[in-house]
């Protein structure tokens, strides 16, 4: 009996190892559809970043100046409702919290608008008692489960963490040496994550931590230029390569997943893609700049 | 048991002889007659015997020992030699390429020694080819171009590059210089003389990199500066950036880099901060800094860095594709990325400094504007109805490992990308 049983245990760890290690290869995106407009038939222009959640999809129009939102649920897409407010200018970025309010960075005004989910907007972003807030460069927001609000100030070199309510908690001062941060998230353990573009590097802080160490090494041998970043409910990182044209899949700890996606124009390809988010369900939404739309994929990874 | 410990003791020994002997010096290699050495060599290759005149020759010739260097027999290796041309001389010359230097002269890596040395004799000290600096300029032709006309010359660039620099290899610095700048020009520059005070205006600057501001190889402009010099530097109003020189920190700035800069440059500041599209970078605290030098560059612009070097510091994979591609685009082989890009701001995609990319690629492909493949507003790409047609449809402008410059191995796949009918 033993005998027996040690013989099955040998074959199953001989059936289990290919698996763990080829597990570099294991992160799939299967295409989905393709979002070209909005419910009136205008087409996207340059859409620079995207929020979802499992039934919603808000993407930033930046080309023109508004975001859009959609209704995404068992692959099928519906919507595509038009938000435009006055105050503002080029969103390239858009953020939810869990009350469904948006926090949009606009690249032309240098400041994040902060909107109600029906659109209406409440306020530029202006904590009242951070420090050099008059040359604050916004690149990026992020929210955490308890919706604070992280802010990548790339004039200042800092991450700012304000409290749901807008009001300034504290900030991290970048590591030293970075090339140029590009994009900033939170993790479901609160740790927040940014991204640096030249060195290819993503550096960690702990939740309550205040600074920020590597987490992973050099990605350049995985990807060209990242720019931007997003992590699922499991914790696993999606870092967008977008002069390569692809999305680099990292663990919870940077080790490299798989990458998948091609650089080009058909269908399921993208050409200089900006943004991605992926929602509890494995749905990832990848925004495809340069091709003027928004590309929807499933996922499966380990 | 101690005859075997004899045995390794002499071995080893005689191993640790051999090593220490110089590779020329190894006594009969080759047991030729008694008093032979190189006499036997030089009774065919009599050219060998004429150099022998010459004031200076290599010692394993001077002593006749051919077989230093060459095999007499065969030899992998051309003109016979024992080894290879790029290691041959190190077996005797070891320490001529320290293993820590800073810098190390090219041909002195890659062992090509008779650049520079002839082999066997010369008219020059060190077996030199030639003498001073017309040895360095046979290979740096733009520098001996550049010191012979600029009017105001450094003396000793004009006595000789040594002066400054070691031919081989650095230990202490880059540029093969023999020491880091400003110690090595404090050599030579006395920081305490009250000339060199008066020059730069009271500021403290006798520990700070000379060559920031100054050309060490001359230059056109008086005190050796820059060919581009910041006018606050020309007119010599330090104190409109710098604190005053009575302050207790003379060199500290009055504001941070991008305010300061933005007090005289607001107009291009503004104008940018307006746009939809910022190269980040620009705005950030030292941003004006991470491209620009703020005194005198050699650069146009104030650029810190020939413009390749500087985008190619943040967008190196952008710098290699255009490396490797098989098609060259003539302005990023020049080093002219703004001949396309904006290096501040932009309403368009990629920094384009035209709306139309059709237009920025007919300002020097002006033919294929109106005389290529339909392009331009009126025309949807097949692949995406939210594109329509022009010169990205199917070229990368920094290159591909493709002809052309389109992302495919040949044009038929390009072309059935959209003309799907004609797919074999």
């Amino acid at each position: 009996m033993i005998r027996k049983l040690s013989g099955l245990l040998l074959l199953l760890a001989a059936l289990a190892l290919p698996a763990s290690a080829f597990g570099a290869e294991a992160f799939k995106a299967r295409y989905i559809t393709t979002v070209y407009t909005d419910d009136k038939g205008v087409s996207i222009s340059q859409p620079g970043g995207l929020a979802c959640t499992g039934d919603t999809l808000i993407v930033s129009d930046s080309g023109n100046d508004r975001l859009l939102v959609y209704g995404y649920k068992n692959e099928n897409l519906t919507g595509g409702k038009e938000i435009k407010v006055s105050q503002m200018g080029y969103p390239f970025k858009v953020r939810r919290n869990s009350k469904g309010d948006l926090f949009v960075p606009d690249e032309k005004q240098h400041r994040i608008l902060h909107l109600k989910p029906d659109g209406t907007f409440v306020e530029f972003l202006a904590p009242a008692d951070l420090p050099d807030a008059q040359t604050m460069d916004p690149k990026g927001v992020a929210l955490d489960a308890g919706d604070n609000i992280y802010i990548l100030d790339i004039y200042s070199g800092r991450v700012v963490i304000l409290n749901p309510d807008g009001k300034f908690r504290r900030q991290i001062e970048f590591p030293k040496d970075y090339g140029f941060m590009s994009d900033i998230t939170v993790n479901t353990r609160g740790d927040i994550l940014l991204l640096d573009s030249v060195k290819a590097v993503i550096y960690s802080a702990p939740k309550d931590s205040n600074t920020f160490s590597p987490l992973t090494k050099s990605m350049k041998e995985y990807m060209n230029f990242p720019v931007a970043m997003t992590t699922d409910t499991k914790g696993n990182i999606y870092v967008v390569d977008r002069t390569g044209g692809g999305i680099v899949m990292l663990g919870l700890d940077g080790s490299f997943k798989g990458r998948q996606l091609r650089l080009g124009w058909r269908t399921d390809e993208v050409y200089y893609p900006t943004d991605v988010c992926v929602n509890e369900n494995g749905d990832m939404f990848v925004a495809d700049r340069n091709n003027n739309r928004v590309q929807i994929y499933s996922t499966e990874n380990p | 048991m101690k005859l075997l410990y004899r045995i390794l003791l002499l071995t080893a020994s005689s191993a640790a002889l051999f090593l220490s002997v110089p590779a020329y010096a190894q006594e009969n290699v080759f047991h030729l007659k008694p008093g032979a050495h190189g006499k036997i060599c030089l009774g065919c290759h009599v050219d060998i015997q004429e150099k022998l005149s010459k004031p200076f020759v290599h010692t394993p010739v001077k002593i006749g020992q051919c077989t230093g260097c060459h095999d007499p027999h065969t030899s992998n290796h051309p003109k016979q030699l024992a080894a290879d041309t790029s290691k041959i001389c190190f077996k005797c010359h070891k320490d001529i390429v320290p293993s820590n230097a800073r810098s190390v002269h090219k041909v002195a890596r890659e062992g090509k020694c008779v650049n520079c040395h002839d082999p066997h004799a010369s008219d020059n000290k060190f077996n030199l080819l030639k003498s001073g600096n017309d040895l360095c300029f046979g290979c740096h032709k733009d520098m001996a171009q550049k010191v012979a006309s600029v009017r105001f010359k450094h003396d000793p660039v004009e006595k000789g590059c040594i002066n400054c620099h070691s031919p081989h290899a650095s230990p202490g610095a880059e540029h093969l210089l023999k020491n880091d700048v400003p110690d090595l020009c404090k050599g030579c520059h006395n920081i305490n003389a009250p000339i060199f005070a008066s020059k730069h205006m009271g500021y403290p600057v006798g520990n700070a990199k000379c060559i920031l501001c100054h050309n060490p190889h001359g230059s056109n402009r008086a005190g050796m500066l820059f060919d581009n010099v910041h006018p606050p530097v020309e007119s010599k109003m330090c104190g409109q950036c710098h604190e005053s020189t009575t302050s207790q920190n003379p060199l500290a700035l009055k504001k941070p880099v991008f305010e300061l800069c933005r007090s005289c440059h607001s107009n291009m500041v503004d104008d940018a901060l307006g746009k939809n599209q910022l190269h980040w970078p620009f705005y950030t605290k030292g941003g004006c800094l991470i491209c620009h030098t703020p005194h005198a560059s050699k650069e146009t612009n104030l650029l810190n860095a020939p413009m390749l070097k500087l985008c190619g510091k943040c967008h190196s994979d952008t710098i290699e594709r255009q490396e490797k591609s098989v098609t060259k685009h003539e302005p990023i082989k020049d080093g002219k990325c703004m001949a396309c890009h904006a290096p501040h701001a932009s309403d368009n995609l990629m920094l384009f400094n035209q709306t139309s990319v059709i237009n920025l690629c007919g300002s020097c492909h002006e033919w294929q504007k109106h005389s290529t493949h339909p392009i331009g507003p009126k025309y949807t790409d097949p692949r995406n109805k939210n594109n329509t047609l022009m010169c990205l449809s199917c070229h990368r402008a920094h290159g591909t490992p493709y002809k052309t410059m389109i992302p495919f191995p040949t044009i038929t796949e390009l072309c059935i990308q959209c003309h799907k009918e004609y797919k074999r």
